[in-house]
């Protein structure tokens, strides 16, 4: 254990994972208005949404189409500029360090990933006006594109600061001010990843993010039913996640052919327990592994409740209780941050795959039938089996015993945490 | 000590008011998926009639595969005297609109053959629910086939739980058996019409007809096709009577008569049949120059 706080100690004095946590911490607030307000719009405006459905919401709140018309445009504002936020963050914190102007190379990185995120259809004559789509991959520039926002916030960062402080002693460039020297480099810059952008325009409509989620897709559409392929494919997504490539498999697959076949079966015989296929990755992964949204973080949140010192983490926690309640857990990941902190990536791993297990053991044993009834995805975890079951108490039981059991592997990881605390409270002393 | 108790008062507070709606709501749910869910397998029932082997309705499945493009799949049922099964061919798999065709090794003509044939329906119906999965389906009749499944659905068809039928079409099905009279009622008559309130409520029925001359296809007379209204109107959702002349209406020619085939797609299969309007080919033609043009520039 101490051995992991001394590695998490080096780590975190790295240049780039201080830049990282930095650029997330200032990017949280944004986050968080963001993800409380789609909480609010997925669970109580939209048709399927839990509490939408279980309150009837629709038959009683008056202007409902107004509602959800008024929550999806604020929800849209924020959404779509985060990645770019990030982009910008990352720059300005890396050219800080090297003590360069902040806002010119933060300004800098968010054109140089908005740049690999044009819509190159854009440009292609032979479509009609309106068929070409956006003008920009809307996509890329939401959580999904946090990842390769802070790779570009890296990378430009890097390489506007070395310019900046390399031009100053050149001959030619010492006659230019900051603007003339910051204008070149945004040029340069430009120039780059407009090749590298259209070029893989070539290759993948959605740009440099698009290829990136062919890939793991490719990798992970279709594990199949058999156990260990479900734990593989979950970890390795939520390996994903702690890196900022948030959701490149939609875990939560009512739709997918095993389901209906359960339900089917589920509805002919008036019972879950015929289901044809009782393990899947919607069976043991949606039902028992996903509290909160991938990395199990609602156990996340009530083991800082239980076990931190540190307020920073209470705070965060509270905060994002609401959404992780419905399984949006974004601001959890991006506030505390969990993306990229080495200490929590072991938990964020290993309590879902022990979940999963633990489920694949109950249900092949039969000792829990599998869910079968499709629900909504923002479905509190907890209540995910027990209703999915059609309400089978030994689902609910299995549920509880995974929280349970995955608040305690968090448990240890967050008490790690808060020597942080002590240090830098020591440190202020 | 205090802000505790508000908190964990709260707490329990919380978990009933979303512990306990969702209770309710699970409940409506379930029962709204017991009643509405229909599985995606859909297959068309065809009960050929009397005299008639499973092989039956071949050329009809040939049309249709051809005109509608889609290959359905063939299942063959044939029941033997004792309730045994023997299958020939198979549903294919992620094909939801499969055809099964159930055939009987007794398949003689009368009252008391009709009625066992009914039975045997029943066993092999109960067996392909069991084994496919199925929830829904349509059927299809030819001559004493209809009255056979007509038996069936009035006799047995409830034993099979959760299973609806949407669609029934018969053609040229002697519902008052040979009898080309409108007002005596022979046995199969009597009895149907006595069972007519045990119908599915839901059940839209198609009775199609062929005509040679004005009273009969050659075989069934017309009258007693007619009669059909007595068992299905106003015990049904819907029971609609069409009468096909022309071309190929003798009894045996009927199921692969071309206007009949038609209704069966429009109707029992419940396509969109294109229209055939040549102005319509052309335009869809040019469009296609169109494009190659646009492409050469």
């Amino acid at each position: 254990m101490q051995a992991l706080w001394r590695f998490n100690q080096r780590v975190s004095h790295w240049r780039a994972m201080r830049v990282i946590k930095q650029a997330l911490r200032v990017t949280y607030p944004f986050i968080l208005v963001m993800t409380l307000i789609s909480a609010i719009g997925q669970s109580c405006l939209t048709t399927n949404g839990f509490f939408f459905q279980i309150y009837h919401i629709g038959q009683w709140l008056p202007g409902l189409d107004l509602w959800q018309g008024a929550f999806q445009v604020m929800g849209l504002v924020v959404n779509n500029v985060v990645a770019v936020i990030v982009a910008f963050a990352t720059g300005y914190f890396l050219a800080l360090t090297y003590k360069r102007s902040g806002l010119a190379v933060g300004l800098v990185s968010a054109l140089a990933f908005l740049t690999l995120n044009v819509n190159y259809e854009v440009l292609d004559q032979t479509k009609r006006a309106g068929e070409q789509g956006a003008q920009f991959v809307e996509n890329n520039l939401g959580p999904q594109g946090i990842f390769l926002a802070i790779i570009v916030g890296l990378s430009v960062g890097w390489f506007v600061s070395k310019l900046l402080a390399r031009t100053t002693k050149w001959h030619w460039f010492e006659r230019l001010t900051l603007t003339g020297r910051v204008a070149w480099a945004l040029v340069i810059v430009l120039v780059l990843n407009v090749l590298i952008g259209y070029g893989l325009s070539w290759l993948s409509e959605g740009g440099l993010n698009g290829l990136v989620y062919l890939g793991t897709n490719a990798l992970i559409t279709n594990p199949g039913h058999y156990g260990v392929m479900i734990l593989a494919v979950t970890t390795f997504n939520n390996l994903m996640w702690w890196l900022g490539l948030i959701g490149p498999v939609g875990l939560a697959g009512n739709n997918s052919v095993r389901s209906l076949q359960n339900l089917a079966a589920a509805v002919q015989h008036g019972s879950v327990w015929h289901a044809p296929y009782p393990v899947t990755l919607h069976t043991l992964g949606d039902a028992y592994a996903n509290f909160g949204g991938a990395g199990m973080t609602l156990a996340l949140i009530i083991a800082i409740w239980l076990g931190s010192r540190q307020i920073h983490y209470r705070r965060i926690a509270t905060q994002t209780f609401l959404p992780n309640l419905v399984n949006l857990n974004n601001a959890t990941l991006l506030g505390l941050p969990v993306l990229y902190n080495p200490i929590l990536l072991i938990p964020f791993l290993i309590a879902p795959a022990v979940n999963i297990t633990l489920a694949w053991c109950a249900i092949t044993w039969k000792l829990v039938p599998p869910m079968a009834y499709p629900m909504p995805r923002t479905t509190p975890g907890p209540l995910m089996a027990y209703l999915g079951t059609g309400g089978d108490w030994r689902a609910l039981l299995l549920s509880l015993v995974c929280l349970t059991v995955s608040v305690l592997i968090y448990l240890p990881f967050v008490k790690l945490l808060n020597q942080e605390d002590q240090e830098a409270t020591d440190d202020a002393a | 000590m205090r802000r505790k108790l508000t908190i964990g008062g709260l707490a329990i507070v919380l978990v009933l008011a979303i512990f306990i709606p969702s209770v309710l709501w699970l409940h409506q749910r379930v029962a709204h998926y017991k009643t509405n869910y229909r599985t995606p397998l859909d297959p068309t029932i065809m009960v050929p009639g009397s005299s008639a082997s499973q092989d039956r309705f071949d050329t009809l499945i040939t049309q249709l595969r051809e005109e509608t493009k889609t290959a359905h799949s063939v299942l063959k049922v044939k029941v033997a005297t004792n309730g045994q099964l023997s299958y020939t061919g198979s549903i294919r798999r992620g094909d939801n609109q499969p055809f099964i065709v159930i055939a009987f090794e007794n398949n003689h003509d009368g009252y008391t053959n009709i009625n066992k044939q009914a039975q045997w329906l029943n066993v092999a119906f109960k067996s392909l629910v069991k084994t496919y999965h199925f929830n829904h389906f349509s059927a299809l009749g030819h001559s004493n086939g209809g009255l056979i499944l007509s038996l069936f659905l009035e006799n047995y068809f409830a034993q099979t739980k959760n299973v609806t039928i949407d669609r029934l079409m018969t053609i040229a099905t002697p519902y008052n058996m040979e009898s080309d009279s409108t007002t005596t009622e022979t046995d199969m008559l009597k009895e149907l019409i006595a069972g007519r309130s045990k119908l599915p409520k839901n059940l839209t029925v198609y009775s199609v007809a062929g005509t040679e001359n004005y009273s009969s296809d050659g075989t069934v007379p017309a009258n007693s096709v007619n009669q059909g209204k007595y068992v299905f109107q106003n015990h049904v959702a819907h029971y609609t009577q069409i009468t096909v002349t022309g071309d190929d209406t003798t009894h045996s020619d009927l199921p692969q008569n071309k206007q009949i085939v038609l209704l069966i797609r429009q109707y029992l299969l419940q396509e969109t049949v294109p229209e055939k309007s040549p102005t319509k080919k052309r335009r869809r033609v040019s469009r296609a120059a169109d494009v190659r043009d646009a492409g050469l520039q």
